[in-house]
């Protein structure tokens, strides 16, 4: 008899086409045994490409129906689920199409795909703590606080950077869009924004240098050092717009300024 | 939020209905009539956002379920943590009337294949289960019900039958029972036993909800086999076996399922109307 994480570890490996040795452990009653573990295999890879699906709506409609579920299946065998909630699949999606279309004219796919992950993630982040913060905020900071200034955004802000106009192919290929629009891939980048407000998830494209100190500062970096990261992209970056921008959009959560003696 | 906030417990002698997002709206804006309604837990984790949102305003009018089918419950590596401290977050903040896991195992060695894959019936798996849902429960602070699959084989070496495994994990574990009527049949049809052996296998007592749901049929390797779809109305084998079911364990919350090529709210609140009917019958005879 099997132990039972043996037979586990034999009916995986029989999911993912590894091993057949599960099959000596299943009843056959008139159905064979291949048959009934097929039953399972399909609901793992159906399951699977109806989640991706659901996540990737967008790089379904560019790849078509049947060339998504080769796709999806390609990207179930390199990267299987690692957790008990489907949500999570689609993390390595936009690295995994990267790799396959690299150099391709499908290149554009993996930031479509990044796009959407961002979405994703943006609709289940957790709540900010508090409400944004306004300009009042900035009254009771010292001036010489300012460089080492570290900004909090609201937890499901994303930012998503592409050499492709991925805003404008995200738009017209959604369900409600009958766009038979044909865009020009090489029309222009996007610097993407993506933030949740209390209704939706919503796209924003930046200026790159904005772009730059939002995602800077998105990452932890202080203001000192975000500011310039700006200003390397953008030698005469006005920063009095970008904050105003940064406080009209209501995705500052907290200002520390860290202590010193610790 | 308090227990005053639920709806009187005889509400849940009305059917419920399970919760999906095309129905969010539809549920916020028209209050359908159905006793209560079961969320799949792993649809509201992540603390944020608007399912959140929307669960917890649903809750406020409706007693609430929370059903999980992502634990991996019978699986031998150890139990997430990060999952099940979502799950234990989203019962603090919802006070649901039941939490619920499967009898089945979806993962090993890190790869999981989001199925409920069935267990092989035999004393280690039993001795296995019993801890976990011993760790689940612990972790949640009060019981948990554990409900029967629908499986597509059997392994050869099992040597209990699935009724008593079942009786035998709720005494030792102290877990409830949610019995799943289609998952009784689909299974009995699928691997030549009699249904209501299942049902009578069961002791009285042990059963605090019970699952409706429809099924599909598929020819495989020359045989038919029915699956567990969740994709059409409950059949008319299961609303019998049902009825069985109701004589046996007498009135508890009953849900309707229904996951794939989802109807409109008003099919499923006209299932959850076919349910209260036999539902109200046997409460009147029981009364």
């Amino acid at each position: 008899m099997p132990a039972l994480r043996e037979l586990q570890l034999a009916f995986v490996a029989a999911m993912f086409d590894e091993s057949n040795a599960v099959r000596a452990h299943v009843r056959e009653e008139g159905v064979s045994a291949d048959a009934r573990l097929g039953v399972y295999q399909n609901n793992l890879r159906e399951g699977f490409i109806k989640a991706l699906a659901l996540g990737f709506p967008v790089i379904e409609r560019l790849g078509g129906t049947d060339y998504f579920r080769q796709l999806a299946l390609e990207f179930l065998a390199a990267h299987p689920s690692r957790s008990g909630n489907l949500h999570h699949i689609g993390e390595p999606f936009a690295p995994f199409l990267a790799q396959k279309f690299a150099g391709t004219q499908y290149a554009y796919f993996a930031d479509v795909a990044a796009l959407e992950w961002a979405h994703q993630e943006a609709l289940l982040a957790p709540d900010a703590e508090g409400d944004a913060l306004t300009s009042a905020a900035f009254a009771s900071i010292a001036p010489e606080d300012y460089e080492r200034l570290t900004l909090s955004l609201h937890p499901a802000c994303r930012f998503v950077q592409s050499r492709y106009p991925i805003v404008k192919i995200w738009r017209v290929n959604q369900p409600e869009t009958l766009s038979d629009e044909v865009i020009d891939l090489d029309s222009g980048g996007d610097n993407v924004l993506v933030l949740r407000t209390p209704e939706c998830v919503e796209f924003h494209c930046l200026p790159a240098a904005r772009f730059t100190l939002f995602e800077a500062l998105g990452r932890g970096e202080n203001l000192g050092a975000a500011l310039e990261r700006a200003q390397a992209v953008e030698s005469d970056f006005n920063f009095g717009a970008a904050l105003r921008h940064l406080l009209e959009l209501r995705i500052l959560t907290a200002l520390r300024v860290p202590d010193l003696s610790t | 939020m308090t227990d005053a906030t639920l709806a009187p417990p005889g509400e849940t002698l009305r059917a419920g209905i399970g919760l999906r997002a095309i129905h969010h709206d539809e549920v916020i804006a028209r209050s359908p009539a159905v006793g209560w309604l079961e969320a799949h837990s792993e649809n509201y984790f992540g603390r944020g956002g608007a399912p959140r949102r929307v669960l917890a305003t649903i809750r406020r009018s409706y007693p609430l379920s929370l059903h999980g089918v992502g634990l991996s419950m019978g699986s031998t590596d150890p139990l997430d943590a990060t999952h099940l401290g979502e799950v234990v977050q989203l019962t603090r903040e919802l006070e649901p009337m039941l939490v619920s896991e499967h009898l089945s195992w979806a993962s090993v060695g890190g790869r999981f294949t989001n199925d409920l894959l069935p267990l092989p019936y035999t004393e280690e798996a039993l001795q296995h289960m019993v801890s976990r849902v011993g760790q689940v429960q612990d972790a949640l602070g009060r019981q948990m019900l554990i409900e029967n699959v629908s499986s597509y084989l059997q392994f050869a070496h099992s040597q209990i039958d699935e009724w008593d495994f079942l009786a035998e994990l709720a005494r030792q574990s102290g877990c409830g029972l949610l019995l799943d009527v289609n998952n009784v049949y689909v299974s009995a049809m699928n691997h030549g036993f009699d249904a209501l052996r299942f049902i009578n296998g069961i002791p009285c007592g042990l059963v605090q909800e019970m699952h409706l749901a429809g099924h599909s049929i598929h020819t495989v390797g020359g045989r038919e086999i029915r699956i567990d779809t969740h994709s059409a109305p409950v059949c008319d084998a299961v609303w019998s076996l049902y009825s069985a079911a109701l004589e046996r364990f007498g009135p508890v919350p009953t849900l309707i399922e229904w996951d794939s090529e989802i109807p409109a709210l008003d099919v499923l609140a006209a299932e959850a109307r076919k349910a209260d009917c036999m539902l109200e019958r046997h409460h009147a005879r029981a009364a």
